[in-house]
């Protein structure tokens, strides 16, 4: 028949004969025909052969990653998966004949899920664009009757579940520690850094963040709430930052609500149990940091009279630096450093004692006769912000002139 | 016999506007292929990798400028969606954040919507999604199209350029051997481009300080972006270091200027033409917003020959604020007892918004939080 409608439309040369203008629907049938008659043979063999016993749904898990599960279909027909192959389907045409659905039991109102089709040798294969939940239940739907020409068919559809055993839900999260570790702040503290024993979850932390005074009430909005919150990279510690408008003079906020933090009063810092952990787990227990509150700290930092207590050469005791007050533990750490005589970085291990008063430094090889220098960021903080040569509160004008330029200072100190 | 038939005058007078047209129309093609070289010819094609995805904003012919916090580095990315809206649809998918859970295998608890932005060109949202919440979080580029339709824009083969952010801590200590990794990481709180500039406003887990960085698109030169930082004279003369929570891009008479809103509520402007590298600039405090306050986005538009800054924020509902003194805007120095600047009006029914871009003239599509903890992505006519 095909061979007929060609000669009808072209000649022995292959142009097109006159007649076969007025006859478009011709060509367009050339065109289409090699996928009309086959899907008009597809739906009379699917829906004789698409019983549903026919198929199978299988979940199969990659032995090297357990949240990597893939869907397979198997039972059908050669024919079947060689017009899938040929099928070039979009997404929806896809999701249409298989889909996978997550948390949503037999509703699935909501979309399915993204993934990968593949047409293998005697199945076909969906594999998830993102690893599998624990705990969270699948649904793998296959239907027969959206098989490439299988329109008219009746078979119904068939489903599979998957569930991976949920996480342990045992809490065993702790907070590990409070800094600062002293029980008298300044009325002008600036941060708090919380620090817990396992990883833990972003999203509405502040919740579950309470400030107390000692009648129990609770402080209002007390930290500057940061909508990506401030964690580190481990997401062990947060970072706690007292509203600058509660803590400076002048500023619309403190005039208002008035400060956070009171000279003379007590306050218990709470973090309640309801903070998820990285698992989704509540905390074992609730943490309490009690503390009184003495006056403002506005003094700049002034390096100069920090004492050096300088080890013995030959050995690897600790190099001692005390501050004049606390130091902020974060930075504390990580801004301070030694170099040698030829200016290079000694490599060693940092510690802060005595609530974060005394800074300890353990080389990692022996110290040798010679000069050595401590080098200081002038971006190290007190408890109130303040830096080196610079208050956190100062005037305006004259602040931001009066700044040092230098962003490192030095000391020296000599190792006999 | 067979030659062509003899045109009339008309119709030779229509062939040669056709040929005009057409040779003006591939000069214009020629010309936009042109602008839009000037753009990506810096970039490479492959995939652009991602440690997370934070604030979001469009630049010019569909490029998409993704804030990656945890690498501290910002990412351009030509999405390719440069085809322009048709307008006939308005976005409006409701409960957003169920089906982007749903599509990506998970639920909704686990899912975080970081920030959004509209192409101006396609009218598409772009959402930048985390999915999950711990450290091990994977994130997803999802875009919503014009006609409510979500996919996942897959990032595998894409001309996209990258850059690392100047002064960017590093992920590992120099010096100080003992120490795994470093615990500092600076959040970038919003990101807006300009004039070929890139403007990110970035926040430290550490030390106190507000920085405001000017990176140049293309991006060359970027190790010696300019970083400024930015005090405004709260009242009784001090200088505030807080961080910039959101800005927006706006012209006082002839001059490009930033106006951000800190986290402790004041609106505060300043001219761009002063972001150079080093700088110490006094902005001005235009306005209070009061208190119990957080700010959380910002955007400009214009209506009936006025303009208007249309703000997002934790507690007060959407704030419409009226720019039309702003270029006679005396700085507040002065303790106020309530708000006080520039006016303002409260779209009070316009609650839980927490994010908000233009999506046309007459139209702003924002993410609203609803009863039940759902998300609502909706497009709403401008106030």
């Amino acid at each position: 028949m095909m061979t007929r409608i060609f000669k009808r439309m072209f000649n022995a040369k292959g142009q097109r004969v006159n007649g076969s203008r007025r006859q478009p629907w011709l060509f367009l049938f050339v065109l289409l025909c090699p996928f009309v008659p086959l899907s008009l043979c597809v739906e009379k063999a699917q829906s004789g052969a698409a019983s549903q016993n026919q198929f199978s749904i299988r979940w199969t898990p990659d032995p090297t990653d357990a949240g990597r599960v893939a869907v397979e279909v198997s039972g059908l027909s050669d024919a079947a998966l060689k017009r899938l192959r040929q099928a070039n389907w979009k997404p929806p045409q896809w999701q249409r004949l298989l889909s996978v659905y997550a948390g949503q039991g037999s509703d699935q109102s909501l979309p399915p899920m993204l993934g990968a089709y593949r047409v293998r040798s005697g199945s076909l294969r969906f594999e998830p664009q993102f690893p599998l939940e624990p705990g969270v239940a699948y649904r793998a739907v296959f239907r027969p009757d959206q098989l490439p020409g299988a329109s008219g068919s009746k078979a119904a559809p068939i489903t599979a579940d998957f569930q991976l055993p949920p996480r342990n839900t045992t809490p065993t999260t702790v907070v590990s520690h409070i800094y600062p570790s002293a029980s008298l702040l300044p009325e002008n503290l600036l941060k708090f850094y919380v620090h817990f024993s396992a990883p833990m979850s972003r999203g509405r932390i502040y919740d579950h963040i309470h400030l107390r005074d000692e009648a129990g009430q609770e402080i209002e909005l007390p930290f500057l709430e940061i909508d990506e919150e401030l964690w580190d990279p481990a997401m062990t510690r947060l970072t706690l930052i007292i509203d600058p408008g509660r803590i400076k003079r002048g500023v619309l906020p403190l005039e208002e609500i008035g400060p956070a933090l009171e000279t003379g009063k007590s306050y218990t810092l709470v973090i309640a149990r309801e903070c998820r952990d990285g698992a989704g787990n509540p905390l074992k227990e609730n943490y309490q940091k009690v503390f009184k509150v003495g006056p403002p700290d506005r003094e700049p930092l002034d390096h100069t009279r920090w004492q050096i207590q300088s080890p013995k050469a030959g050995g690897r005791d600790a190099l001692a630096v005390t501050f004049t007050k606390p130091m902020d533990h974060a930075l504390a750490r990580r801004v301070i450093s030694v170099t040698n005589e030829s200016g290079e970085i000694v490599e060693g291990k940092v510690e802060l004692e005595d609530q974060e008063r005394r800074w300890v430094f353990v080389p990692d090889s022996p110290w040798r006769r010679g000069q050595y220098k401590l080098v200081i960021q002038t971006t190290i903080e007190d408890l109130a912000g303040n830096n080196i040569g610079k208050p956190f509160e100062v005037d305006l004008f004259e602040g931001v002139q009066r700044r040092l330029a230098s962003p490192t200072v030095k000391l020296s100190f000599e190792i006999l | 016999m067979w030659g062509l038939p003899r045109l009339n005058q008309k119709e030779k007078i229509m062939k040669r506007f056709a040929l005009h047209l057409a040779l003006m129309l591939v000069a214009l093609g020629l010309f936009v292929q042109g602008a839009s070289a000037k753009w990506t010819s810096d970039m490479k094609e492959g995939k652009a990798e991602f440690k997370s995805m934070g604030p979001l904003t469009f630049g010019p012919d569909g490029i998409l400028f993704v804030a990656d916090t945890k690498a501290a580095a910002i990412v351009a990315i030509a999405t390719g969606d440069t085809k322009r809206a048709t307008g006939a649809n308005l976005l409006k998918v409701e409960g957003i954040n169920q089906k982007i859970a749903a599509l990506l295998g998970t639920t909704a608890d686990q899912i975080l919507i970081e920030d959004l932005a509209i192409n101006p060109i396609s009218q598409n949202a772009y959402l930048a999604v985390s999915r999950g919440r711990g450290p091990d979080a994977v994130p997803v580029l999802v875009r919503v199209k014009a006609d409510s339709q979500m996919e996942v824009v897959s990032l595998d083969k894409v001309k996209f350029s990258r850059a690392e952010l100047p002064d960017a801590p590093a992920d590992a200590m120099v010096g100080q051997g003992n120490r795994q990794s470093n615990p500092r990481r600076e959040s970038i709180t919003d990101i807006g481009f300009l004039n070929g500039r890139l403007f990110v406003a970035g926040l430290a887990n550490e030390e106190f300080a507000s920085t405001l960085r000017a990176v140049p698109f293309p991006f060359k030169n970027v190790a010696k972006g300019t970083s400024v930082e930015i005090y405004h004279g709260a009242h009784g003369q001090f200088e505030t270091r807080a961080p910039v929570r959101t800005f927006a891009t706006f012209k006082i008479g002839k001059e490009d200027h930033l106006l951000a809103a800190y986290t402790c509520t004041p609106l505060v402007q300043f001219p761009v033409s002063e972001l150079t590298p080093g700088a110490k600039i006094k902005g001005k405090t235009i306005a209070e917003l009061g208190n119990r306050n957080r700010p959380l986005d910002m955007i400009v538009y214009q209506m009936e020959g006025k303009t208007y800054l249309l703000m997002a924020n934790s507690s007060r509902g959407v704030m419409k604020i009226s720019t039309d003194q702003i270029d006679k805007a005396e700085s507040i120095t002065a303790r106020v007892a309530d708000k006080q600047g520039l006016p303002y009006e409260t779209i009070a029914s316009w609650t839980g918004v927490d994010h908000l871009d233009r999506l046309d003239s007459k139209h702003v599509v924002v993410l609203r939080r609803v009863e039940g903890g759902s998300l609502n992505l909706e497009a709403l006519p401008l106030p």
